[in-house]
């Protein structure tokens, strides 16, 4: 689907990203979507990516945002924020 | 707190749009976003859900009259969940910006479904968000201060460095044009002389021809 790819926040990882992010289309398309998949296949390319991601979101300050953000609005909970009760 | 809601339907299936929702950038609208990332992603074959983490990077996205809270900084970031249930056929997607929440928050949902009326060939979407400002106008306040004075420091070094500058190129020229005044002078006199001896002589023979003087 469309031939343009996007990119990464860190250029030094954009490679590994599209590498990921093809298989993972190609995946999400043919085998997740017709319910023909019992597992992510993707998690080799995966893996490279996310060890390039996670140096940079590091050096680039993006990951203490993050930390904080993850707290607030657990992935476990789909990103629904935890009700903290308005303190104001 | 304010509210935006919107909704509206796109003539492809819910398989079809919920597949390019992951192409969705770059798009040629959407130029502001420069980067994609999935973060995290989580297949649970049992329940038919994919739960995928991204963190979208845009620039420049900040109106001007704020950019001095973010400290001139050009590029801003949104983490977005999403949970796509195959069975439901239902993508959900939670998107909350990281950069200048203290101040501000967009907390945004966006949900597509099938149409009810036509589900093979019609998506349904669904999007909510919720905008909340925590800055007081004190906040503000403080904020704008600290930066005035901070930039009228700032500007102040600048204004002496570069003053610095133009009296030291300016020296230069000074004392250049001071030397070549000082011989344009001599010359000027020395034609003067010339000019004056001339004429007195010119002069001298006239009256010497007239009878006038000597």
């Amino acid at each position: 689907m469309g031939n343009l790819m996007s990119t990464s926040f860190a250029p030094e990882c954009t490679d590994l990203k599209q590498k990921y992010d093809a298989c993972f289309n190609y995946w999400y398309t043919e085998k997740f979507l017709k319910g023909k998949s019992v597992y992510n296949e993707c998690e080799d390319l995966w893996a490279d990516y996310k060890e390039c991601i996670d140096i940079h979101l590091q050096k680039q300050g993006i990951k203490p945002m993050l930390d904080e953000a993850r707290e607030e609005a657990p992935f476990e909970n789909g990103g629904i924020p935890v009700d903290k009760s308005d303190e104001k | 707190m304010k509210v935006f809601n919107s909704t509206q339907f796109y003539n492809y299936s819910w398989d079809y749009v919920s597949a390019a929702n992951w192409c969705k950038y770059p798009n040629e609208l959407s130029t502001h976003v420069v980067g994609v990332d999935v973060l995290r992603r989580e297949f649970d074959p049992d329940k038919g859900t994919l739960t995928t983490e991204r963190l979208i990077t845009c620039k420049q996205p900040i109106p001007r009259w704020l950019m001095f809270l973010v400290g001139g900084q050009d590029k801003s970031y949104v983490r977005e969940v999403s949970v796509i249930d195959r069975n439901q056929r239902t993508l959900t997607m939670r998107s909350c910006n990281l950069t200048m929440c203290k101040l501000l928050r967009v907390y945004e949902t966006v949900v597509y479904r099938p149409d009810p009326v036509s589900p093979v060939s019609r998506t349904r979407f669904d999007q909510v968000a919720e905008i909340t400002a925590f800055a007081s106008l004190r906040q503000l306040c403080d904020k704008l201060e600290d930066w005035s004075v901070e930039r009228f420091g700032q500007n102040a070094r600048k204004g002496k460095l570069g003053f610095d500058s133009v009296l030291k190129n300016l020296e230069k020229q000074w004392h250049g044009i001071a030397d070549k005044t000082q011989v344009l002078l001599d010359e000027v006199n020395e034609k003067t002389n010339d000019v004056m001896s001339g004429v007195n002589e010119k002069t001298g023979a006239l009256a010497k021809v007239f009878g006038y003087r000597n």
